[in-house]
């Protein structure tokens, strides 16, 4: 044993001198570091239910209770936190697509008086119970450098503009497979597209199947819900994408793509065998009228329940606005065939080129079978109800385009004016650019105010289409060399009435012209009844545009069904979709009590 | 590695060599050839450090898997030896006398998957589950989740999924 | 002397305690001598052991069953927890095995803070040890030093990944964020007062007759035990063995940073030791030169598929890293779905304090147990998984 062994340890008295490391946590709290992963918090206001976190967290410490407070695409769901489960990890703050989840840098709580089972003391539900760490800056937030979710969709191939404005061939090219799985693996399944989607498709569940490659049994996912996945994975107006909760801090699941996808992934001539299904044969007719998608959505739904179903159609197409309305490049006949097809295979026996109320009677239809379903859709262009309107070379949107799709294609001159800012003036406008015009497009209101689909609005743009905005029509007039002066005054916006979007409203003394070949007007739609005559209307109550019926679209006469535009005010194909899939189970219902 | 595997292929029975890495591959060998092979690789190959022994439970094809981790200081590469079990009957021979620490790997896997290693010392005294009476426990077909419910109190879980919850409240009808 | 142990038979002690030469005795799970929640069963003669039996079991979660019913990314979360006072080999092991058969590559920042991650969690993790090993032979104020010490560095856990003691930091991918402002300093203040610490150390601990006249020449493991018992890491390099993963299979960054293999060669407990305190000189160091030279921009993190329903490529592997017990390993086995088939986690803590410590035992006097025990430096929680 060395001296300096003995010696050496007396080194560290100094250390007594010396002020001590602890420090008194009693009277002085230490708050938690800045990025302090404490107890939650939760912007419920931002939070939309979607139950990403309690699906991420490993220890069931999250459970989704209802709460009062909901808002639109919004599951009314809130996360509850057990603190007797929580490794607080924070995957739920970094899966968030929301964001609203956060954490706070607090971390006592403290409960007196327990009388209550321990294990539901320490539960609450961030931004709802109110805690004292509530308004706390602090704590930890996702960094901004570290995502979990990919929140860019993959870009749709599309054919590049020059080669799009000069032909009709479908612009949109679709997913490769490879592309799809891939977008198909973003969704995090939460479902909240179901209940916005107006037929209510399993979205989650198909979109599972892509990722698994399970191509049929997607197909039969989407014809749980929908007749025509080819046609709405076109140009479906696609509200889901909407509500998407990718779409909060990014973009939503090309959830239209997919279905389209899963559409052109199969073969049309294996639907019969992959859709199969055992059919009961019911002795009891269905009339339709019009062969639009509601039409061939409860013609679908009726046959499959062993209905037999005839379809009366003036036109010599089945389609409806689908065929007429919109234009090839964005949905190609081919494709709405496949799905038509289908239908028809099925057994509908389809009355082309006859109008009811023309060629066949409201009366004997109405004699003649078990119920009838109308669904004429909207099939007359509103007026502009300007002077002028009847010059020759003003058109109607909606004429224009029916007259293209049976290939007579009208004299339209170089320039072309379109008036309106809904889907309808998009397509007039587009085809026509298609046609060799330069187009200009006029609007009463601003951009954002714009009914179309903002994609179409954006690739309008890169077609070269021109836009005015804030342009009320006041006249047309005829120029000496037989072209068309079209007049308008600008108008600013002003809010009339308060929770009302703003209303155009005329400067006085504006005035700006144009002078092109043919001005092609899109402001509206709507339809008529004048087809329906006879006894057989006696018990059906008409509203001022409409039928009136219920939510099942069951008139007063309790043979008579209707849906379709005619009947829900949204006027879109997956609307029509649901109206018909919905009134074929009401038409059911109705048959069913009739038999017994 | 592959050098390697070619040579060994000339006295031992080898099948399904994968190179993970340049410095790891695994190789499954027949059961009788186990214990001359390790002993091939730790006295002449150098491969003189058993990292870990373990099993793998494949139920769906009736089979145990072991695999013997084996590292070469002077190359510093790894060999993992395979080994495939019947698993209605997990018999293998001990290890023990190679390494030392063996017996408590081995001790582990007949605990844990009911691995037997006849002459391993101590291989049937409980090692971690003192006084538990069900199946082995890492057997894939020995459900944690459900004997947890099954046998302890737990707080009533009160979620629900969007996506049904939504239904019922939006659309109940449809 | 021979004649105090009882005789072997078929490698275990046959021993009648009825014949009072012998007696047992308990020591853990509830022992302040004990590290962690583990047990030796002693038979002793006198005040010396003649067998040594160790239980473990009392810290059992079943992690690796765990993660066979869980998603990778649920995994995460608690791969941590296997290890308490050095959770972050092992993040970034499941990390490493996982990207290794997904083939990914993490950014290059994120492989510096991964490193500087370990680093400073060595350096939390020696602290334990020194407070353990002093206490053991009766130096309780250096163990209160030591953990005062600790808890500096796991303020600056805190800062950096908001959390103390399970960091939850080095995600599969990458890392989860940056060092925040002015961290810098503060590590540097905290790694100042280590180095004084560890003067101080040197001065009451190593140079002190007491602590010398207990470790010297206590447990000794000859370099012939090494690979028999699967020897590795400090107790290893206190043998005179020159080997550290670090060095042998560099892995992150490590080739490009400066340090040696610390060794000495009694291995005896003060040896083991000596190793260590070196080994923080060097994590302090290191740390230094990571915080000099890394990257302050450019990607932490690379998303992977949605890690909802992520599937990793069917396949097996291993990965290792030196913690500050030695080779820490995960053996990952992936069918192709969505959770792992099986995970092993080769904890260094297996051998050392089963097999080896069960051989080392023998013949040590009782009150010397515990000093022995802890300069294998063995957290039982990566033992029982």
């Amino acid at each position: 044993m060395k001296l300096k062994d003995i010696l050496s340890p007396f080194y560290v008295w100094k250390r007594a001198f010396e002020k001590p490391y602890s420090i008194n946590t009693l009277t002085e709290l230490r708050p938690g570091s800045p990025t302090y992963r404490g107890f939650h918090k939760n912007d419920v206001s931002k939070c939309i239910g979607c139950g990403s976190c309690a699906e991420i967290c490993q220890n069931i410490t999250i459970d989704m209770v209802p709460v009062s407070e909901t808002k639109d695409g919004d599951s009314g769901l809130r996360p509850r936190f057990d603190y007797g489960l929580c490794c607080w990890c924070a995957l739920c703050v970094d899966i968030c697509p929301t964001g609203s989840l956060t954490m706070s840098n607090a971390y006592t709580w403290v409960e007196e008086g327990l009388d209550k089972d321990v294990r539901e003391t320490y539960c609450f539900t961030p931004g709802v119970d109110e805690k004292h760490w509530e308004n706390e800056e602090l704590g930890y937030h996702r960094p901004d450098e570290y995502e979990l979710l990919h929140l860019n969709r993959l870009p749709m191939p599309h054919l590049p503009t020059e080669e799009r404005i000069t032909s009709f061939i479908e612009m949109v090219k679709g997913y490769s497979r490879e592309q799809a799985v891939k977008e198909a693996d973003r969704c995090i399944q939460c479902g909240i597209c179901t209940a916005t989607c107006p037929a209510h498709m399993n979205i989650p569940a198909y979109i599972k199947a892509i990722r698994e490659d399970n191509i049929e049994e997607g197909l039969r996912i989407m014809y749980e819900t929908n007749p025509l996945p080819g046609v709405c994975g076109r140009v479906c107006t696609r509200r889901c994408e909407d509500v998407c909760a990718l779409s909060h801090r990014g973009e939503a699941i090309s959830i239209r793509w997919l279905k389209r996808y899963l559409s052109d992934s199969v073969e049309g001539e294996k639907y019969n065998q992959i859709l199969a299904s055992e059919i009961k044969p019911q002795n009891k007719t269905v009339a339709i009228i019009g062969a639009g998608p509601g039409g061939l959505s409860a013609a679908y739904y009726l046959l499959k329940m062993g209905y037999s179903v005839e379809i009366f159609e003036q036109n010599k197409a089945a389609g409806g606005m689908l065929r007429y309305g919109i234009p090839e490049y964005r949905l190609p006949y081919d494709a709405m065939d496949k799905d038509i097809n289908y239908i028809v295979s099925l057994g509908a026996k389809l009355h082309y080129n006859t109008k009811v109320g023309k060629d066949i009677s409201f009366d004997e239809l109405h004699a003649r079978f078990d119920s009838v379903f109308i669904s004429t859709g909207l099939f007359e262009a509103s007026k502009l109800a300007i002077e002028g309107e009847t010059l020759p070379g003003v058109l109607y949107g909606l004429n224009f385009l029916e007259d293209v799709t049976h290939g007579k294609i009208p004299e339209l001159g170089k320039k072309v004016l379109v008036i309106g800012g809904g889907n309808v003036a998009m397509d007039a406008a587009r085809t026509a650019r298609r046609l060799g015009a330069d187009v200009v497009v006029i609007y009463r209101r601003r951009e954002i105010d714009m009914p179309a689909d903002h994609e179409e609005i954006e690739e309008g743009y890169e077609e070269n289409i021109e836009f005015h905005f804030q342009a009320i029509p006041m006249k047309i007039e005829q120029t000496a060399d037989n072209r068309l002066e079209f007049i308008w005054g600008n108008a600013e916006m002003k809010q009339l009435e308060e929770g009302k979007r703003p209303v155009p409203v005329m400067i006085e003394g504006s005035r700006e012209s144009i002078i092109a070949d043919t001005i092609i007007s899109a402001v509206g739609q709507s339809t008529n009844y004048h087809w329906m005559e006879g006894e057989a209307i006696a018990n059906i109550k008409f509203g001022k545009w409409t039928i009136e019926a219920d939510r099942w679209g069951k008139s007063s006469d309790p043979k008579v069904f209707v849906g379709g535009d005619i009947f829900n005010r949204v006027a879109d194909a997956i609307s029509a979709i649901a109206d018909g899939h919905r009134s074929a189970r009401a038409i059911d219902s109705f048959l069913q009590s009739q038999t017994e | 590695m592959k050098q390697l595997d070619t040579e060994l292929s000339k006295q031992f029975t080898l099948s399904d060599y994968v190179e993970q890495r340049p410095e790891l591959a695994f190789v499954t060998v027949e059961k009788q050839q186990l214990v001359p092979l390790l002993t091939y690789l730790r006295d002449t190959k150098k491969y003189t450090h058993l990292v870990t022994l373990t099993a793998v439970d494949w139920l769906e094809v009736n089979q145990f898997q072991l695999t013997y981790l084996l590292h070469n200081y002077e190359t510093h590469t790894d060999i993992g030896i395979r080994v495939k079990l019947d698993r209605d009957n997990p018999v293998m021979e001990t290890i023990h006398h190679l390494w030392e620490q063996a017996r408590v790997y081995q001790r582990e896997l007949h605990e844990m998957f009911g691995i037997d290693f006849p002459g391993s010392p101590g291989v049937e005294e409980p090692m971690i589950l003192e006084g538990w009476q069900g199946p082995p426990v890492m057997r894939r077909d020995f459900d944690t989740a459900k004997y947890s419910l099954e046998t302890y109190d737990h707080r009533k879980r009160d979620t629900r999924e969007p996506e049904i919850y939504m239904k019922e409240k939006l659309y109940p009808e449809d | 002397m021979s004649d105090k142990y009882p005789p072997i038979v078929n490698g275990k002690s046959v021993y009648d305690l009825e014949s009072g030469k012998y007696l047992k005795m308990w020591q853990g799970p509830q022992h302040p001598g004990v590290t962690g929640n583990m047990s030796l069963e002693l038979i002793i003669s006198g005040d010396q052991i003649v067998d040594c039996k160790t239980h473990v079991g009392y810290l059992h979660r079943g992690f690796e069953k765990l993660m066979e019913r869980r998603r990778y990314i649920n995994c995460f979360p608690i791969v941590c927890r296997i290890c308490v006072p050095e959770p972050d080999t092992n993040e970034y092991l499941f990390a490493a095995a996982m990207e290794d058969l997904m083939g990914i590559e993490v950014p290059e920042r994120a492989k510096w803070l991964r490193t500087l991650n370990m680093e400073l969690s060595r350096l939390a993790s020696f602290l334990m040890w020194i407070g353990g090993q002093s206490g053991a032979f009766g130096h309780g104020t250096v163990a209160q030093w030591a953990l005062a010490h600790r808890d500096f560095v796991l303020d600056l856990f805190e800062e950096w990944t908001g959390a103390r003691i399970y960091h939850m930091y080095t995600t599969p991918g990458g890392v989860r964020g940056g060092t925040p402002e002015g961290w810098d300093n503060h590590v540097e203040r905290v790694l100042q007062g280590v180095e004084k610490f560890l003067t101080e150390v040197n001065h009451v601990m190593f140079n002190n007759a007491v602590f010398k006249s207990r470790a010297v020449g206590l447990g000794i493991i000859a370099p012939d035990m090494i690979d028999r018992f699967g020897v590795v890491g400090p107790v290893a390099r206190g043998s005179g063995i020159v080997r550290d993963t670090r060095k042998d299979n560099p892995y992150l960054i490590y080739d490009q940073l400066d340090f040696n293999i610390e060794t000495e060669t009694a291995g005896d407990v003060y040896a083991r030791a000596m190793v260590r305190w070196k080994e923080m000189h060097q994590a302090i160091s290191l740390i230094r030169q990571i915080i000099k030279r890394m990257p302050r921009t450019g990607p932490l993190h690379i998303t992977l598929p949605n890690v909802l329903h992520l599937k990793v490529p069917a396949g097996e592997t291993y990965v290792r890293a030196e913690s500050t017990r030695g080779e820490y390993g995960y053996y990952m086995v992936s069918d192709g779905t969505i959770y792992p088939r099986k995970i092993t986690v080769r904890g260094p803590s297996y051998s050392h304090a089963m097999a080896l410590l069960e051989h080392l035992a023998v013949g040590v006097n009782i009150a010397d147990t515990h000093g022995l025990m802890l300069s294998l430096h063995t957290y039982p929680p990566e033992i029982e998984r």
